[in-house]
């Protein structure tokens, strides 16, 4: 890959040049958080946040988004189309790009392509940027506290300059016209070294590395923990929401006022949602709190690790704040590293 | 500034604020999210609860691109009402026709079984993995089917019926809850007749018509002899049936790999994304809905 070096200075410069021909999304402070926004001016933007409510997968992936229009007296469909809107989202984190990755393999490279999902995605360019882990991050443990695909820049922070990977060349072309890129001279590179090290170290240590987790998923899949985990949910499906890699969604056709014509629609689901796993004539396969959660936890810390080779989760820390039960993946390592301590006594 | 991340067929010389939209063959080819009109050619009613509608994708091109296995489905469209999966009850070999077996369940199937003939509704699919049915050539087969469960196995049945030569002995074994509940009686009536198949059907509750087996679909299994090395079990039916069945067909020695389920839930997208039919790491839509009892038993939750 492409290294180059830019000042901070710079970053206006190359925010600028994306909205000529881009609609720029980017951190912005909310109240006391942040959130991705739609910024006009990139004072606006504030590069060094912690972490947004909602991952940038909501420009993938809308909460809510119409898949068709219908007439209903010929059951016919009327159009299919999709309106995208070319975008870029600037100062994404390594582990919100590493979930659009996990992404891509449902979406994009599955058996069926999602069409919805694969035209945003090609018209999205993804600028990423480096930073610091806040107590709730657990990325390291994933392997997700690096990009290393995914995106069109990623901007690593050394001091007052950027050493910038640069990966299409839609985003080498803005920013050699924007900015003053140059080669990385030997102070950069210890600069990045530190920089990258001072991160690695600066995990929160009382979170449990257990790193055969997905072993341990299936060998302890009928403990009393799950009972324990499962009657505090609230069936929120605030989790899900949260979640930059929770893809489920719902389909149901909305008519309109008229009733004569109307739209199918999908929107976030989430298999916490007592009716999930509903089917005709009211059986529920999944009718306890115990089964629904443990099967959300299933699928990110095994199921999906089985057919992809990567977890489902990215260790971004957003549930440890969205799930007023406290039920995370956290309390799930830390039940694996009590067991085991337990156990070898 | 002319930007290479073009959309489809739409080339995107992108302005702040400018939409593009996708438009074009290649989307109405790749989008399968859109159902295909299909008509319905003939609606037979089965029991008091289940009506057998045949349809027929309207537009050639799409028709003779479609082709199934047995223990696939479909997804079927009442645009307003919403989107419901099917298994396919009709053979590969009925080419042009699709039937599917759909009981009174709820506010689609209700709404389904108000249709008339001639009527229009949306399909796409087909989606999943069916039976293996070019390895159960040359074996016997011992299908089990309770209550709707008969609807995918049917396919199944029509499809080795086609090709009986093909086959060593077929067993089917079809319960229900009462005689009146028994679906497809005139085609097994005349199977039997044939001597094409062993057929056992059997009710938990007979009336006075019933001169047939009453019990489990399990109590056929002592009277039968099979030789477990050559023979696949298909089973189709209620959750409950699954562990009983598959462990007659355990007693009798059938590989674990030669005993094939059909799992129920409902396929929302059909596209391994939606969810809604996971079990464990599996989704039900394209993994299965078939499943032989190796792969169930390593599916968390599958049971």
């Amino acid at each position: 890959m492409l290294y180059r070096v830019i000042e901070a200075a710079e970053i206006p410069l190359l925010v600028r040049a994306f909205m000529e021909s881009y609609e720029v999304v980017a951190p912005v402070k909310r109240g006391r958080t942040h959130t991705f926004d739609v910024v006009e001016d990139p004072a606006r933007i504030d590069l060094d946040y912690e972490t947004t409510v909602i991952s940038p997968k909501k420009y993938f992936l809308p909460s809510k988004e119409t898949l068709l229009t219908f007439d209903v007296a010929g059951n016919e469909v009327t159009d299919y189309t999709a309106e995208v809107t070319p975008r870029v989202v600037f100062g994404a984190h390594a582990c919100d790009i590493n979930a659009i990755n996990r992404l891509d393999l449902v979406f994009k490279e599955g058996p069926y392509a999602d069409p919805y999902y694969v035209a945003r995605r090609n018209a999205t360019l993804i600028v990423g940027i480096s930073c610091m882990p806040n107590e709730n991050c657990f990325c390291h443990l994933w392997d997700s506290d690096e990009a290393r695909f995914g995106y069109d820049l990623f901007l690593q922070n050394i001091g007052d300059k950027y050493l910038v990977s640069i990966s299409s060349v839609e985003a080498a072309n803005i920013l050699e016209a924007s900015c003053n890129p140059q080669v990385a001279t030997d102070e950069d590179r210890i600069a990045f070294r530190k920089a990258t090290r001072r991160r690695q170290e600066s995990f929160n240590r009382d979170i449990p590395d257990i790193q055969e987790v997905a072993m341990l998923m299936d060998a302890f899949h009928k403990d009393p923990f799950w009972e324990e985990l499962g009657e505090r949910c609230l069936g929120c499906t605030a989790c899900s929401a949260a979640c930059p890699t929770c893809y489920c969604f719902d389909i149901y056709d909305v008519l309109d006022p008229g009733g004569k014509t109307g739209r199918r629609e999908r929107a976030w689901d989430s298999c916490t949602a007592p009716q999930f796993a509903l089917v005709a004539g009211g059986h529920n396969f999944r009718g306890s709190r115990r089964g629904r959660v443990r099967h959300r936890m299933y699928h990110k810390l095994n199921g999906f690790l089985a057919n992809h080779d990567h977890m489902l989760c990215v260790g971004c820390g957003r549930c440890v704040v969205s799930c007023k039960a406290r039920i995370n993946p956290i309390e799930v390592l830390g039940f694996f590293k009590e067991k085991g301590a337990h156990d070898a006594e | 500034m002319q930007s290479s991340c073009a959309v489809s067929t739409v080339r995107v010389a992108p302005s702040a604020g400018y939409t593009a939209p996708l438009t074009g063959r290649e989307m109405m080819l790749e989008n399968p999210y859109r159902p295909w009109p299909a008509r319905i050619t003939s609606i037979t009613e089965m029991t008091a609860a289940e009506k057998l509608f045949e349809m027929r994708i309207i537009d050639e091109r799409i028709r003779e691109a479609f082709h199934h296995s047995p223990g696939q489905f479909v997804e079927v469209s009442l645009f307003g009402i919403g989107e419901a999966p099917f298994s396919i009850s009709s053979s590969p070999s009925k080419q042009g026709f699709i039937e599917l077996c759909v009981r009174r369940a709820g506010a689609f199937t209700e709404a389904l079984h108000g249709m008339q003939c001639g009527d229009i509704v949306g399909l796409r699919g087909p989606f999943g993995r069916g039976f293996p049915f070019e390895d159960m050539r040359k074996h016997d087969v011992l299908l089990v089917a309770g209550g709707l469960g008969i609807a995918p196995l049917r396919a199944l049945i029509n499809n080795i019926h086609d090709e009986r030569s093909d086959f060593g002995k077929v067993t089917i074994i079809y319960g229900a809850k009462t005689p009146a509940e028994l679906m497809f009686r005139d085609q097994f009536e005349m199977w039997r007749h044939r001597n094409d198949f062993d057929l056992y059907l059997t009710v938990d509750v007979p009336d006075e018509t019933w001169s047939g087996e009453v019990g489990l679909v399990t109590q056929p299994f002592e009277r039968l002899e099979i030789d477990a090395r050559n023979t696949f079990g298909a089973i189709c039916g209620p959750p409950v049936m699954y562990s009983f069945v598959i462990e007659a067909m355990r007693k009798k020695h059938i590989s674990y790999d030669h005993i094939y389920v059909s799992f129920e839930r409902h396929m929302k997208c059909g596209m391994g994304k939606c969810g809604h039919c996971q079990i464990g790491h599996q989704y039900v839509c394209i993994d299965g809905p078939v499943f032989n009892y190796w792969e169930a038993k390593n599916i968390q939750g599958s049971m």
